[in-house]
């Protein structure tokens, strides 16, 4: 852990990572770019899971769904992903102590792990239920976790501003 | 002109209770930004789709008709947090410029969706025009302006 920490702290020292602490504009510049983007990540993969769960799109193919909305989910991420460094970049030295930080990297790793699980367990069937309104148990489950993991991931970032 | 109606807010039960609770603002805040994640999703999904990008293999009318519910039930959170998140604060609103802009751009947003937008889905399903493409530039352009001015009221 120690290494870590020594990490968050060459980072925050950095002169990329001093530079967009210091900068008026930068930082909230980057901050807005990362909120925004929870729209084209977070908001497409809740219309998938709700497409899942039998509650949009009923009569379109989850296959069809999912494959032409990912993309999209990654633009997404990208956005996330290159925003969210640079913000780690300029505070990680505070990142690193802070629980709402910790927690969301967590629930990140989870997130991760969540389509994984579903895509190598009950999506390789998915023939069988593709055109179903309302999907199987597991697969519904998996919608739900990944929508409570998602909220997660929103509630504890907001949370980081305020430790 | 709209003064009175802050002040009342602020004097209100409500205004009290945003102001001095302790979860009261943070918690409208969160359903806020988790309204923001659906709302933002389901009007990405449905101009992507006019500009053909997306949703491709679905018919405009069928993705519109699906999703348009998700759209304004998300709205409906949004507005109804937003309330309570202005009545914690909401003579500062009032002086904020950010605010007022945020506002009137929301006003110019529901107002341009409800009665063009959805008129230029109903007409994309059978004749897809340059005003469908029209439409959703614009309204992407309105929707993220209604964000980026929400995100600067923190920043004023």
């Amino acid at each position: 852990m120690q290494f870590l920490l020594h990490f968050c702290q060459w980072l925050y020292a950095s002169s990329i990572g001093t530079a967009i602490r210091e900068s008026v504009y930068l930082f909230p510049i980057i901050e807005t770019v990362h909120v925004l983007g929870i729209t084209l990540l977070v908001g497409t993969v809740a219309i998938l899971d709700l497409r899942l769960l039998g509650l949009t799109l009923r009569s379109e193919p989850v296959t069809q769904v999912a494959g032409q909305i990912l993309p999209l989910t990654w633009c997404g991420f990208a956005v996330m992903f290159v925003s969210g460094f640079l913000l780690f970049w300029a505070e990680a030295a505070k990142s690193y102590g802070n629980p709402a930080f910790r927690l969301k990297l967590l629930l990140l790793l989870l997130v991760g792990l969540n389509p994984l699980i579903f895509h190598f367990t009950i999506y390789r069937r998915v023939g069988t239920w593709d055109r179903s309104p309302v999907t199987p148990l597991r697969a519904r489950a998996a919608a739900v976790i990944s929508m409570a993991l998602w909220a997660g991931i929103i509630i504890a970032g907001r949370a980081i501003a305020y430790f | 002109m709209l003064l009175p109606l802050f002040q009342a807010l602020n004097n209100s039960a409500l205004g009290a209770y945003m102001t001095n609770s302790t979860y009261g603002f943070a918690m409208a805040e969160v359903v806020h930004l988790l309204a923001l994640a659906l709302l933002g999703g389901t009007v990405l999904l449905i101009d992507l789709r006019l500009l053909g990008i997306g949703l491709r293999h679905q018919t405009v009318a069928r993705v519109a008709r699906s999703l348009s519910p998700l759209l304004t039930g998300s709205l409906v959170a949004m507005l109804v947090s937003g309330v309570l998140l202005v009545s914690g604060e909401a003579l500062k609103c009032y002086y904020n410029p950010a605010f007022r802009v945020k506002m009137l751009l929301l006003v110019v947003a529901v107002t341009f969706y409800f009665a063009l937008h959805r008129r230029v889905v109903a007409k994309a399903a059978i004749t897809p025009s340059l005003w469908t493409k029209a439409a959703a530039l614009i309204s992407l352009a309105l929707w993220l302006s209604v964000g980026l001015a929400g995100r600067a009221i923190g920043f004023l």
